[in-house]
């Protein structure tokens, strides 16, 4: 059985070699130039707050060399993969075999059903999973200079955004956190599996793949939004708001209205961590958007404490609702053990469907 | 005898419509058996539900003494040729030789490629590329290199030019002839039934209208042609199958285990074809069965 499937996987393994070794060269044609230019940046060895300016420079020399736009076709490809996987050899492998009536064929060899899936699944499903941590490797060796460069507060910072936005996300920046570390094996597994059921259930292979494609993208939406969050209880945490290291702070004062939108961007004394919240209480303790008129005063804008200073002084303060760094395994874990576990429920369900429901 | 196939209160539903539904039946092995019946009978089902390739809504059905496809054994002891005779179409000939080769412990190499050389198939060639009738064989080139006890075959012929349906029931006939197989074959093309089968069902909605063996059947039935008459005359062995009058005249197609004598009709025999005919007819009221042919429904 396996000797067949390779047989029938044969072409699907073949493209996706080539996709590898395409990603493979793509990389290597630009990761020692990084390299290079990391070694020669002065950043190894910097010290104190030179460290920040050389990242940004370093980062800024990236952009300007088209690296970002590797960087981010690299990102693409590690979250396109599980989806690609899905659909070419998820949802043909069941459906295919229905539509053109192979499966009397199949199906009426010298071995059981159950066997039959579960070599497929078992094939399909490892390769899948090996295609997908690949290219994650692969991106994540080429893009340590980045992450050494982002981590000395390279580009973070910089308001202007000249450092291009996509070198400031952080570790659990949704595209970040699906791309690296062990998630890209849950989804690619879950999202192969999930092509294999809906081709089974639908038995066609065009519309399968539509309705995998589409579940599996509402999915990958909806977990970083509502389920990610929560894996884990949130910490909370309150700060004057002059003692947050960095905001992004916009200061309205149309219509006199004096509203203000104060985000924190990182925890003080929690670097890496991920915010998830971010409310600015008045000393009564309720949220508002709304600043003491006197803050809004040319005199205090310009003055050395600012605005900010100003809303401190007011008894303002930010509630902030994270998860700590320190946390970043943990929800990769978990993240991948829900998915594998989706997985495992559709392959069971697949198994039953074979076995008894067909039609 | 042991039966290839049994089955009891056995149907299929898909969704509102019942494919098969309360049918009862046994085929005996040691026979090449033509299923017959018009479209809609049942008999892709019932052909399906005997490869486990479909699950029955009700009833029971046991191949061979196993339940279908229970175990790579039982899977092995049956061959299966689909209707339109399915093949990877972008596998070469080799390909699927291979893949039967590895699924089936007893696979004969020696005749898959015996097979194949006769038909002078090109082993590199792509199975999509095939004629209706290469791939026909070749599709009965796999189901019978596994060497099964029981070969199942849905309408293997529809698609076929006559002169393919002829090849296609000679490899057929001498695989039979060489292993003892055990065949089903449904068709409704009964001309080709006749040439190969020994063995007859007649299913029509499910239900079995006539079973037995083709000798028994054609010798217990006969053509009657004389005055017009009430049926209802007849002598109790004589079972009324089909009827038609004119004014004058009567023909009768009647089942009976004895001699006609009655000198008032001209006795003919009938052919498979019109015995066929007259059991798949759903206007004739087919009676109760009193001497036994083979195996009862």
């Amino acid at each position: 059985m396996i000797r067949l499937t390779w047989l029938q996987f044969r072409a699907q393994a073949l493209t996706a070699a080539a996709a590898l070794a395409a990603f493979a060269v793509l990389l290597a044609a630009t990761g020692p130039h990084m390299a290079s230019l990391y070694a020669a940046s002065g950043i190894p060895g910097c010290q104190g707050a030179s460290c920040e300016n050389l990242a940004t420079t370093y980062l800024q020399d990236l952009k300007a060399d088209g690296d970002a736009w590797v960087y981010l076709i690299s990102v693409a490809s590690i979250l396109l993969a599980p989806a690609v996987i899905g659909l070419f050899w998820g949802a043909p492998l069941i459906a295919h075999e229905l539509e053109t009536g192979t499966s009397a064929l199949a199906w009426t060899q010298s071995i059981t059903r159950t066997r039959w899936l579960a070599v497929k699944l078992t094939v399909g499903g490892l390769a899948a999973m090996a295609v997908t941590e690949g290219l994650s490797l692969m991106q994540a060796w080429w893009a340590a200079p980045i992450g050494r460069a982002v981590g000395y507060g390279g580009g973070g910072v910089v308001a202007d955004g000249g450092t291009g936005s996509i070198f400031k996300m952080g570790r659990f920046s949704p595209l970040v956190f699906a791309t690296h570390g062990i998630t890209p094996l849950g989804y690619a597994a879950f999202a192969f599996t999930l092509g294999v059921t809906v081709g089974a259930v639908i038995g066609r292979t065009v519309p399968a793949m539509a309705v995998a494609l589409a579940v599996f993208a509402v999915i990958q939406i909806a977990v970083p939004l509502w389920i990610r969050p929560h894996l884990f209880p949130a910490r909370q945490t309150a700060f004057p708001v002059t003692s947050l290291e960095s905001t992004s702070l916009t200061i309205s004062t149309d219509n006199s209205s004096n509203s203000f939108v104060l985000g924190a961007l990182n925890v003080p004394g929690q670097p890496g961590a991920w915010t998830l919240s971010s409310t600015t209480v008045n000393a009564a303790g309720q949220a508002t958007s709304k600043a003491p008129a006197i803050c809004v005063t040319p005199s205090v804008l310009n003055s050395d404490a600012g605005f900010a200073g100003c809303l401190a002084s007011h008894g303002f303060r930010e509630e902030i609702s994270y998860q700590p760094a320190s946390r970043y395994w943990a929800f990769q874990g978990a993240e991948t053990a829900i998915y594998l576990a989706l997985t495992l429920a559709l392959a069971g369900y697949c198994f039953r469907r074979l076995n008894r429901r067909l039609s | 005898m042991s039966t290839a196939i049994e089955a009891s209160g056995l149907g299929k539903q898909y969704r509102r419509t019942w494919a098969l539904r309360d049918c009862a039946l046994a085929i005996p092995e040691g026979h090449v058996t033509g299923l017959v019946g018009p479209n809609g009978a049942g008999k892709t089902t019932l052909l399906r539900l005997a490869t486990g390739q479909l699950a029955p809504t009700r009833g029971t059905i046991s191949v061979l003494g196993e339940p279908p496809a229970v175990s790579p054994a039982q899977l092995a002891r049956v061959g299966f040729v689909a209707q339109d005779t399915p093949v990877y179409a972008r596998m070469r000939v080799a390909d699927h030789l291979r893949l039967g080769a590895w699924l089936n412990p007893g696979w004969d190499e020696e005749l898959a490629r015996r097979r194949t050389g006769q038909l002078g198939m090109d082993p590199r060639q792509r199975a999509g590329s095939l004629s209706g009738g290469q791939r026909a064989q070749l599709a009965l080139t796999m189901a019978l290199a596994k060497r099964p006890e029981l070969l199942l075959l849905d309408e293997p012929l529809a698609s076929l030019d006559p002169l393919a349906r002829r090849e296609f029931l000679r490899g057929l006939m001498e695989a039979v002839a060489e292993h003892g197989t055990s065949v089903v074959l449904s068709s409704h093309l009964v001309s080709d039934l006749e040439r190969v089968c020994d063995y007859l069902i007649v299913l029509v909605a499910s239900q079995v209208r006539v079973a037995g063996e083709v000798g028994a059947l054609l010798a217990s039935h006969r053509r009657l042609s004389g005055p017009r008459r009430d049926p209802g005359t007849l002598p109790a062995v004589q079972d009324v199958i089909e009827e038609s009058h004119t004014d004058k005249q009567s023909t009768l197609l009647v089942r009976t285990g004895e001699p006609v004598h009655d000198p008032a009709w001209t006795i003919t025999p009938v052919s498979l074809e019109e015995l066929v005919l007259a059991y798949m007819n759903p206007a004739n009221d087919i009676p109760a069965r009193r001497p036994r042919l083979g195996v009862a429904s």
